[in-house]
């Protein structure tokens, strides 16, 4: 933030699928962790908030591959000397502007993606020694689908911690380099200084039908995970 | 007067000595909760595809089930006895004896909770039985939390 804003121009950056996806699973996130803390009757809408996120972060992953520019894994993941070179002008004076994901919170985004596909995956075979096992949990011995609960207890645990960097770090941003990147998760639009805003002007559009086409897919293959014990009787 | 007294006395003793010999040992302790928990987790958990919708309620295999969950709730408690902290093979936690008042006032709620849930379920509130279950539900996930090795 050397440049006056004056210089800047806005610029769409976040596909459409992009900013749905983040804030629906930012919703289901807080839907999943409180009904997962409560329990109970509430057991019901962590399972359905599960599958939820479960088919997100499978189009999410996928998307990484076809989605817009910025969506996809070339775009945002480097190696670790550009990560930690930028960590460190982040801290310093010699921080710059990136279209996407910088290298560090596409690291994040990485990360997040993985740990919630494998903590999603893993309610599915999951006990928890009351009432509910996850709808795959007849598939594996009563003594691993206990362990992977507690696989499910200390991923959760994690991915609370990561969710909270992950929140420092945008309020970093936010407050601190003074880039309104939470504003641009909804509009998709950033502001950038006018080399930058003319790429991303430039750079590759998402394409809407192709969105759906994989959002479906996703839906439908965690649809027939769940229900696979109805769908295929042993 | 003084034989009955003998009598009495020798009653006593051999009473102490039968119920010290009758005491069983810690590990039978721990076999007996596991058997009364895998047991009410055996009537309880089938009742969750009715609780969640899944299955159709059926008042009178309601009322059986919650009925021996009721019976169930009141028997593993009390084997929480002191000497049983070092047997194997459990998933007790230590806070179990370190704050044993909570545990056993969770304990007094589970056994509050199933009554209710049996009392409900054959008076055929079927729209109660499922609210009370998620009831029961978290009585036993909130001793969990703290009680049992996750």
């Amino acid at each position: 933030m050397t440049k006056p804003a004056t210089d800047m121009i806005s610029a769409p950056v976040w596909d459409a699928f992009v900013r749905c996806f983040h804030w629906s699973l930012v919703t289901l996130f807080v839907i999943s962790v409180a009904s997962g803390k409560v329990g109970g009757e509430w057991i019901v809408w962590h399972m359905r908030s599960g599958y939820a996120i479960l088919a997100l972060v499978v189009f999410r992953l996928i998307w990484g591959f076809v989605g817009g520019e910025y969506a996809r894994y070339t775009s945002f993941l480097t190696g670790p000397i550009r990560g930690f070179k930028f960590a460190k002008g982040l801290l310093g004076k010699t921080h710059q502007h990136v279209i996407g994901h910088n290298p560090v919170g596409g690291w994040m985004v990485v990360v997040l993606l993985l740990l919630l596909a494998a903590q999603a995956g893993l309610g599915l075979f999951s006990n928890d020694e009351i009432a509910t096992t996850g709808p795959l949990a007849r598939y594996v011995s009563d003594e691993t689908s206990i362990t992977l609960m507690s696989r499910h207890r200390i991923i959760g645990d994690l991915l609370l911690i990561l969710v909270g960097v992950h929140i420092a770090a945008v309020l970093f941003h936010v407050f601190v380099k003074k880039e309104g990147i939470v504003r641009a998760m909804f509009t998709g639009m950033k502001s950038l200084p006018p080399a930058l805003a003319n790429e991303a002007l430039a750079a590759r559009k998402a394409s809407l039908p192709l969105g759906f086409v994989v959002l479906s897919l996703a839906i439908a293959a965690v649809v027939i995970a769940v229900n696979w014990p109805a769908l295929f009787k042993p | 007067m003084k034989n009955l007294t003998k009598i009495a006395i020798a009653a006593a003793a051999i009473a102490v000595a039968s119920s010290a010999l009758a005491q069983p040992k810690p590990e039978n302790f721990v076999k007996h909760r596991k058997a009364a928990f895998t047991l009410m987790g055996w009537y309880f958990g089938p009742m969750g595809a009715v609780a969640k919708g899944e299955k159709p309620f059926n008042k009178d295999e309601a009322t059986k089930a919650t009925a021996l969950v009721a019976t169930m709730a009141k028997l593993p408690f009390d084997s929480f006895v002191a000497g049983t902290e070092a047997v194997g093979g459990t998933d007790a936690l230590p806070a179990v004896w370190s704050n044993n008042a909570k545990f056993k006032e969770l304990a007094a709620k589970l056994a509050t909770e199933t009554e209710t849930l049996a009392k409900l379920a054959s008076a055929g509130d079927e729209a109660g039985f499922k609210k009370q279950f998620g009831v029961v539900g978290g009585t036993c996930k909130a001793c969990h939390d703290d009680f049992k090795k996750k």
